[in-house]
């Protein structure tokens, strides 16, 4: 017999939302990173090296804020060796983008072991008080998280910076054509540097918000393929801002919802369950390729290299 | 804007593209700078607009010297150039990217910012008709030469430079450009038109340059100078080696039956295309490049999706609705030189042996032999005077005319019933255009069909027996060569179907 | 070519890379406080100083050399996979499957039927991303990448689940192999028959790559699609070809660690053995010779680690640390050389 109370609509919509948040932020940098004509595989080790530097900020400064600050810089620290290899020496984003990954699972479960098993409190209900009197919309904002607040705020601040500045305009047209950018007296090389670095940041911040505000604990490979399924996604969402909140509530949504089966008491076995969000993904992502292969969309940039 | 080149020189390498040419280009007038390809016309004016450094000589604009070294330097000082490829990127829309380029683009760019009127304002005088809204990849190539033209103007040029602007243009674009030309000049800018065409000069120019091998030989008022003249001046005295001949076709029998076939792919579309090709018949397909000729190719040789109808070639399909199969036989039956031979017709990082053979991959023992391979290779690579003459080096060294003369050698060294050319001469001289033409020739002799699509008519008119006309992916007109003009097929290009 | 030249083009490199990586990895151990020249010597002991080592080293490199071989192969046509991982955990699992199925056979039957259905299972786990990237055109890095997690949920499903064997007093892992399941070892120790296995499928993948019709096909579907559909090459039935083998090589590679080294299956299994192929493909530049003397180096290098862990008390993950500092400093040297050779 299932538990009803398990699925709450307001109830699941908040714990996707938290469970998605990561996944977004890390889908926003990948997308920026994307848009300028990258593909950084590495989002997955740098999501590690964000959520276990930023866990241990956390741990010795007791303030999660500076928890999430460290783990982005961490991100954007990792980020920089991609930066570094693509753009300085050319190399192959793949191959770059999967050494950051290994050399992110190894440092994480190297440093990480004395962290294992530790706990921290992670952020105060900020606007609980307030909110709590307010019926029906009370509780919803009352459980939302800061991380899953600065995700919120975070996706239309990407999409209208990408639509609607010169800067933004400036790195559509370096992921679209490096030749012509350079024509126009841009510096393609700076701007890649830039896409990269940005996108380590998200994706650091990201791997923070999972560890410091949704689990707040350190497990080794904690991230459990969130940064790849991200880079995923982002062809998902079309290399847009706007989209990429649809596109992690697929992810963040199904893992909710099979979290929620599993407590309402469901007889299926929970590693089976666990499986729903990455089939789910990937059904989504044969759709969207199939689709995009008749419209297109990538950046032209990135068609070279990434079929 | 006063300019002076003096005494400018370029090599590359052994070869002298500019050899101390001096040109003056006066405030106000239209400039036409005419040779023949390679004659060293865009040299000069890449020199000037400071993509390439002269070797040596001086630039004076109005009476000072001035070093451009780059193209930024060269737009500070008012000189903007329109290549024939442009710089413009596809997936933005028109109005990004004029603003793109624009210099004093703001940081905030809302829709409602009255900054996008005056970047739109030079592309409104010239073309009121594009929507600045529009993705670039969806207009005309005679549109984003507009948009180009647009982008120049922006930046507040003095001196305009055109490289061969008419090459892509229907006549009536064509025309519609000479007038923007004028008025360009009307108000006071400087153009230079870099071209082949007399038909440019004779339109809109008030001065013309003729460069021979890269040399100046004569400036002089446009007017002043007959075409006959100015082809003497243009090709100097050379021989031109006798035509090779052409068979009448068997008439009645019908070899190759196009079946009223559609596609479309993300580029292009062809509607109904509907031919039947005697035994020995050469049927030339003119147009204006990107209506839709890649894909009629591409459909005819098996290699396209068809949403209707197929082809037929000796009672077989040879392409049919739907995706075409793979087909290992396809080979010995059609040959098919593709346009752009480097992305369509080359496996560019294999060896010459190895892309000499591809025709024949599927037949080959499992353990091929090399030594028989490269003396194969050598064969055909002798016989269509491919340079370099190693099998063992890689397409991608070779250049554009040797790629073609490499896939030519390839299609055409076989006994095909088909042979499907785009652009066959595209890169070769003379003497090589001939020797190609004449390969494909004799296969038209030995009774097979050719389809042809050339974009130079006068070929067409003198070799092909038919020209079709292909106009916005269909055929707008069927002709004998013997009774076609020129301005019949113009017209029909332009899309105007031909009333019977 | 003259000597200088190749000193240039072949050596350098090799020794720049190591030289750099040496020096990340003295810094990593400088870092942890450990004196770098004396532990890199007893890494060395310990992965090539006497007989035990190299045999523990050569347990190492058999998956390896499969993993690295199942990247090759698809290179060879342009495909970039990073699956071997989760083929070798759905390899082990179709494996074990039969395996627990005929628990009482003989090993003639067992054996081969074992490795036969793991080599399916791997194919198989290669060939979905395969007709993905034929079919839909679906990138087979990302969907290689993603069944790398959905495999090994998958065994953590039926370890939990129904192959969970109740003597192992709650750990989760299937019943044990018996020994008609456990692949022939070698010399009394732990190298077993899938080492051999690996250096035959790379030596007749090799010959085939270089010198056959299929090879050459293979390098013109991976220049141009086109030209290749032109030429009558099926480039999508070759995709899914080329991953199924791939994944098969994978399969094997799974089979072998669980039969021989775990003796059951559990999670786990496929170690970062998946990864370690993938350097070791790129370290050898996509060449099925060369993958053989590479994989005998990091397959040292995962055995010394042993050594770091018991000479500097370094936790085990310290090789992948030091693998994917390797990664970057050939990554350095290769494109650094590349990019002054065009300056030149």
């Amino acid at each position: 017999m299932l538990d009803s109370s398990a699925f709450n609509i307001s109830d699941l919509t908040v714990s996707s939302l938290r469970s998605s948040t990561p996944i977004l932020l890390a889908i926003l940098g990948e997308t920026l990173t994307q848009r300028v004509g990258i593909i950084n595989l590495g989002v997955e080790g740098q999501m590690l090296v964000g959520a276990l530097a930023g866990f241990a900020a956390t741990l010795s400064f007791g303030n999660p804020w500076i928890g999430l600050l460290v783990g982005a810089l961490a991100g954007v620290l990792m980020s920089s060796l991609h930066a570094g290899l693509c753009v300085g020496l050319k190399a192959n984003q793949i191959a770059s983008g999967i050494a950051v990954l290994i050399l992110g699972m190894g440092l994480t479960s190297f440093y990480g072991i004395p962290y294992v098993g530790q706990k921290i409190h992670g952020f105060h209900h900020l606007l609980s008080a307030h909110w709590q009197t307010v019926p029906i919309l009370g509780t919803f904002v009352s459980q939302l998280t800061p991380t899953v607040i600065i995700g919120l705020i975070a996706t239309p601040l990407v999409g209208i910076w990408l639509y609607r500045t010169r800067t933004g305009l400036i790195w559509r047209s370096v992921g679209e054509s490096v030749q012509v950018a350079r024509a126009t007296g841009i510096n393609p090389a700076f701007v890649q540097v830039q896409g990269v670095l940005i996108g380590g940041f998200f994706s650091g911040f990201a791997g923070a918000a999972m560890s410091v505000d949704y689990t707040r604990d350190w497990v080794e490979n904690m991230t459990g393929g969130r940064g790849l399924v991200a880079v995923g996604l982002v062809i998902v969402a079309r290399w847009n801002p706007f989209l990429a909140l649809p596109a992690a509530l697929l992810f963040g949504g199904s893992e909710a919802f099979y979290l929620r089966l599993q407590t309402a008491g469901v007889a299926v076995s929970p590693y089976l369950l666990a499986t729903i969000p990455y089939v789910v993904t990937l059904l989504v992502l044969l759709v969207s390729y199939y689709l995009a292969n008749k419209e297109g969309g990538a950046p032209q940039g990135l068609t070279a290299i990434f079929r | 804007m006063h300019i002076e080149l003096r005494g400018i020189s370029k090599h590359f390498g052994e070869v002298a593209a500019n050899a101390d040419v001096n040109l003056e280009i006066k405030a106000g007038e239209v400039l036409a700078l005419l040779g023949e390809n390679g004659a060293g016309k865009s040299t000069l004016m890449k020199i000037l607009y400071g993509f390439y450094q002269g070797d040596s000589g001086e630039i004076v604009i109005d009476g000072t010297t001035v070093e451009i070294d780059t193209p930024r330097t060269a737009m500070a000082l008012g000189i903007g150039m329109v290549f024939q490829q442009f710089n413009l990127i596809p997936a933005l829309s028109v109005a990004e990217n004029l603003m793109l380029a624009y210099p004093k683009s703001p940081w905030w760019q809302s829709r409602h910012r009255p900054v996008w009127s005056t970047v739109l304002e030079n592309l409104t005088k010239l073309a009121r008709d594009i929507d600045p809204s529009k993705l670039v990849r969806h207009l005309a190539i005679g549109e984003q030469q507009l948009v180009e033209l647009a982008k120049v103007l922006n930046l507040n040029a003095q001196l305009v430079i055109l490289d061969e602007p008419t090459a892509v243009l229907t006549p009536q674009e064509s025309e519609r450009l000479w007038a923007l030309v004028r008025q360009l000049a009307d108000s006071g800018r400087s153009v230079v038109l870099i071209t082949h065409k007399f038909e440019d000069v004779e339109a809109c120019a008030d001065r013309v340059a003729i460069m021979r091998a890269g040399r100046l030989v004569e400036v002089a008022d446009a007017r002043g100078k007959t075409i006959d003249e100015m082809v003497t001046l243009m090709m100097g005295q050379h021989q031109v080696a006798a035509n090779p001949s052409v068979k009448s076709p068997q008439k009645d029998i019908q070899k190759l039956w196009i079946k009223s076939i559609s596609a479309k792919d993300r580029r292009a579309a062809i509607v109904d295309i509907e031919l039947q090709l005697a035994p020995g018949e050469i049927l030339g397909i003119a147009g204006v490049a990107g209506n839709g000729q890649r894909l009629l190719a591409d459909a005819v040789a098996g290699l396209a999706v068809l949403d209707n109808g197929e082809v037929i070639l000796d009672g077989e399909v040879v392409s049919r609705l739907g995706r075409q199969p793979v087909n290992p036989n396809r080979n010995s039956k059609i040959g098919y030189i593709p346009e752009q031979p480097l992305e369509n017709g080359v496996a560019s990082d294999l060896d010459l042996t190895t892309n000499l053979s591809l025709h024949r991959l599927v037949g080959m023992p499992f353990f091929p032999k090399k030594q028989t391979e490269q003396a194969q290779a050598q064969k055909l690579i002798d016989e269509f005077n491919v340079r370099p003459s190693d099998p063992t080096k890689l397409a991608q060294d070779l250049s554009g005319g040797n790629l073609q003369k490499l896939v030519s050698a390839r299609e055409l060294s076989g006994m095909p019933s088909l042979v499907v050319a785009c652009y066959p001469s595209m890169g070769l001289d003379i003497l090589s255009t001939r020797a190609i033409y004449e390969q494909m020739f004799k296969h038209a002799e030995r009774g097979a069909c050719i389809l042809w699509i050339s974009e130079d008519l006068d070929d067409l008119l003198q070799y092909a027996h038919r020209i079709a006309v292909l106009s916005h992916g269909k055929i707008t007109g069927i002709l004998p060569a013997a009774s076609a003009d020129r301005q019949t097929i113009g017209l029909l290009m332009t899309g105007a179907r031909k009333t019977a | 070519m003259n000597g200088s030249r190749v000193l240039r083009a072949e050596v350098f490199p090799i020794l720049a890379s190591a030289c750099l990586f040496l020096a990340l990895g003295a810094g990593f151990f400088l870092l942890e406080g450990h004196a770098p020249v004396a532990l890199f010597l007893e890494m060395v002991k310990s992965a090539f100083g006497d007989s035990f080592a190299w045999s523990e080293t050569l347990v190492k490199v058999a998956p390896i050399l499969l993993c690295a071989s199942a990247v090759v192969l698809p290179a060879k046509l342009g495909l970039v996979t990073v699956g071997a991982q989760g083929q070798m955990n759905f390899g082990a699992m179709a494996g074990t499957a039969l395996v627990l199925s005929m628990m009482n056979g003989s090993a003639w039957v067992v054996l081969p039927l074992m490795l036969l259905t793991a080599s399916l299972g791997g194919a198989f786990w290669g060939a979905v991303p395969g007709v993905f990237k034929a079919r839909l055109g679906v990138n087979e890095t990302i969907s290689t990448l993603m069944l790398n997690y959905l495999a090994l949920q998958l065994v953590d499903y039926v370890v939990h689940g129904p192959w969970k064997d109740p003597s192992n007093l709650g750990w989760p892992a299937s019943a044990n192999f018996p020994d008609a399941a456990i692949l022939p070892t070698f010399f009394g120790s732990r190298v077993h028959l899938g080492l051999v296995i690996g250096v035959v499928a790379a030596l007749i993948l090799h010959v085939l790559v270089t010198y056959s019709r299929w090879g050459i096909a293979l390098k013109v579907m991976r220049s141009n699609q086109r030209v290749a559909l032109s030429a009558g090459l099926n480039y999508e039935r070759n995709v899914i070809i080329v991953m199924a083998i791939s994944g098969l090589l994978a399969g094997i590679a799974g089979i072998a660690e669980t039969s021989v080294m775990q003796g059951r299956l559990q999670a786990g299994l496929a170690g970062g053995y998946g990864w370690s192929g993938f350097l070791v493909a790129w370290l050898s530049g996509q060449s099925f010779l060369r993958i053989i003397p590479m994989s005998i180096l990091v397959g040292g290098l995962l055995s010394s680690a042993d050594a770091l862990q018991l000479f500097a008390q370094l936790p085990s993950s310290s090789a992948i640390i030091l693998q994917g500092m390797l990664f970057v400093s050939a990554l350095v040297v290769m494109n650094w050389v590349k990019l002054r050779g065009y300056h030149a």
